[in-house]
């Protein structure tokens, strides 16, 4: 704005314009006053405030429906670090960081295919093909992976029709990470895709003009440019099955708590510890948080805007 | 998951657990005068007047059919809809968690009607307006529970047992032990009630211990041999096993008798037993909460209920053991002798109901329950 004011002042030298400029200046904060107002209200009552009710909350012990909130210490969240529970937050994290990892594997190789390798023309009805699942519920979509992966279901079926034998899978930590490995690869691949739509292809035909072999162009090159689209896909299939629910409850059955179905359990299930479900929240929402912040300072922000 | 659920009106569990968040959102936060903090979740009465000719029920899965509804309507012209729970402590949580105002009739089981009442959330019922609780069975006049049925009605009662597929199995089952003593083969087979209470209660029989022990060093012991089993189990779940049993994924689930009626009539290589060593028996009664919307509908539901032809009707179709003696005696011989739906009287005998521990006990119970379910 100011150097705007100054390339108009240069233009027409007269007295009148400033103070017009100024008058415009403050309207603009106003307007902006305004403007964000609604949002922030918002954000306030429905983000920030709660946010501090769980973390009093987090702070009262052994706290359930009925009883009065009165903080008292830390000992929900030293409880979370104990044995059982550390596991528990181990875990979460385990299927998310392998949830990350094949989502990568899988999606890079489509994501290149789509976005470099197919006619231009083709790309956006090919990554709408691969965006499809996603407009359908994400319970129907667990629920799918129930009848396929079940003692009795369509992979056993097959694998009996060739004469191997069934595996169980169904309500093992495999299954969830298959699910979620499903559910968060559009995801992936929606977000690759912008960045590898983006790779320089001139480069790539100069380094393989001189002599590169392809590991090495796609070592050197497809990889450093595609990073930052490497990295926010990962930052946010990482954020996303790191509070799954779906995928643990519905394939994981009594194998693989993990953080999110323990809070569940923590405030709806049939022991309930609302000051220890908090205290797990907060930690979630910390964890998430730090992703966050990892996102908006490395990842490629075109990319996640996309 | 309604394997024999009646679809349209009755909303399904799994809903629930959409719906879940939403409830969490709108908690039921207050302001408590007394002290300087506030207290979590109060239950209060709704704020807006409500449809009189609308009636909201929170039940069990399976205890409510189509049908039923249409009757009712028919005859009082109220339509009543039906949403449903799996667990009493999930129903609780759900009414302290914001539906508090949402429901006229409620199915809490035997302990959860005391517990309920300690927490004051249920109106006295005006016995005035409730007509025929005297053709209760005798056991059902008093209970231990509810001393006169001063806040409910009995509707159903059954027994907490096993149910297996005779076909896939060599031999019969006939105890708790027999999880154990087969782990390897049933391995992710076999599914508990998600219940903590049920599933400590019944390694406490096998244990040779009371299904109510209050002992930490019994209730320590039933979890070190459940924590032996966990590797085995499937899932924790009241209900979502019929569709894996009828399916032939499970081989052995831990179930209600009310349930397992409605799957064996589906398959009838399937058998139910209520295991040697002793199991509970459980009564699941109807309320009316205080912040009932509606309850001049819910006495309206109650008195339909209690007539002995809806009563028999309701046992043939929904396949529950009624507590009304009338209707029993109007059923026809076959399912009077259905031991799987009236046990005998030697059966019975084994049986305990649960009964609430103190806050002590209970907070035991609650963590070894998370620990078990987290491992």
């Amino acid at each position: 704005m100011p150097k705007k004011a100054r390339k108009t002042k240069s233009k027409e030298p007269k007295l009148s314009k400033p103070p017009k400029l100024k008058e415009r200046g403050q309207g603009n904060f106003f307007e902006a006053l305004i403007l964000l107002l609604p949002s922030g209200l918002w954000l306030f009552l429905l983000l920030v405030l709660p946010t501090l009710v769980i973390f009093q909350l987090s702070l009262v012990p052994d706290i359930k429906p009925g009883m009065v909130v009165d903080p008292s210490g830390i000992e929900n969240y030293l409880r979370a670090f104990e044995g059982t529970f550390l596991w528990v937050i181990l875990r979460s994290i385990f299927f998310a960081l392998g949830t990350t990892f094949s989502c990568l594997i899988l999606g890079f190789p489509i994501a290149y295919w789509i976005g470099y390798m197919l006619p231009r023309g083709w790309r956006n009805l090919c990554l709408l093909a691969f965006i499809l699942p996603l407009w359908t519920s994400s319970l129907l979509r667990s629920y799918a992976w129930i009848s396929i992966l079940r003692p009795t279901g369509l992979l056993n079926s097959v694998l009996v029709y060739f004469d191997l034998p069934p595996i169980q899978i169904l309500n093992s930590p495999i299954a969830v990470l298959i699910g979620m490995t499903y559910s968060y690869l559009p995801f992936m691949v929606l977000i690759l895709y912008t960045a590898i739509e983006k790779l320089d292809s001139r480069v790539l035909e100069a380094a393989a003009d001189l002599g590169a072999k392809p590991s090495v162009i796609f070592e050197k090159i497809t990889i450093p440019q595609t990073s930052p689209g490497i990295l926010a896909g990962c930052l946010l299939v990482f954020i996303g099955s790191l509070g799954d629910f779906v995928d643990p409850e519905l394939l994981g059955g009594a194998s693989s708590m993990t953080m999110a179905r323990l809070i569940y359990n923590q405030f709806l299930g049939t022991t309930q510890n609302w000051g220890f479900g908090s205290a797990l929240s907060m930690l979630l929402i910390i964890a998430v948080s730090i992703a966050i912040a990892l996102l908006l300072k490395y990842g490629d922000r075109s990319a996640t805007e996309a | 998951m309604g394997f024999d659920f009646p679809k349209g009106r009755l909303r399904q569990r799994r809903h629930f657990l959409l719906g879940a968040g939403a409830a969490l959102a709108s908690l039921g936060l207050s302001t408590g005068l007394s002290s300087c903090g506030w207290t979590l979740a109060n239950v209060r009465p709704p704020v807006t007047g409500s449809d009189p000719n609308q009636l909201f029920i929170y039940t069990w899965s399976g205890y409510i059919d189509e049908e039923l509804l249409a009757a009712f309507e028919r005859e009082t012209g109220i339509r009543a809809i039906v949403d449903v729970f799996d667990a009493n402590e999930t129903m609780l949580a759900k009414l302290q968690a914001g539906a508090g105002g949402a429901y006229s009739v409620i199915y809490p089981s035997d302990y959860m009607v005391q517990k309920m009442v300690e927490l004051d959330l249920l109106l006295e019922l005006d016995k005035s307006l409730i007509l025929g609780l005297e053709q209760l069975f005798p056991r059902f006049q008093d209970p231990v529970y509810d001393r006169g049925n001063r806040f409910s009605v009995p509707a159903a009662w059954g027994t907490t047992g096993l149910i297996y597929n005779s076909q896939a199995l060599k031999q019969p089952v006939e105890d708790w032990q027999y999880l154990w003593d087969n782990q390897q083969a049933l391995s992710k087979k076999i599914t508990l009630i998600n219940d903590v209470r049920e599933v400590m209660g019944a390694t406490l029989r096998k244990l040779g211990f009371s299904y109510n022990s209050t002992d930490p060093q019994q209730i320590n012991q039933a979890y070190q041999h459940l924590v032996r089993l966990k590797p085995s189990i499937a899932a924790f779940t009241s209900d979502a096993w019929a569709p894996q049993m009828l399916a032939g994924d499970l081989l052995v689930s831990m179930c209600y008798s009310s349930d397992a009626n409605q799957v064996i009539a589906e398959n009838p290589a399937l058998r139910y037993v209520v295991p040697n060593s002793g199991s509970s028996a459980y009564v699941d009664t109807i309320v009316i909460p205080k912040s009932a919307p509606n309850p001049q509908g819910a006495y309206a539901w109650i008195n339909f209920l209690l007539q002995p032809q809806i009563a028999t009707q309701v046992v043939k179709n929904l396949k529950f053991a009624t507590p009304n003696q009338v209707a029993f005696e109007q059923l026809a011989p076959d399912i009077k002798q259905d031991q799987t739906l009236f046990p005998t009287p030697a059966t019975l005998e084994k049986l305990e109901g649960i009964t609430p521990v103190a806050d002590e006990i209970s907070a035991i119970f609650d963590d070894y329950w998370t620990r078990l379910t987290s491992a």
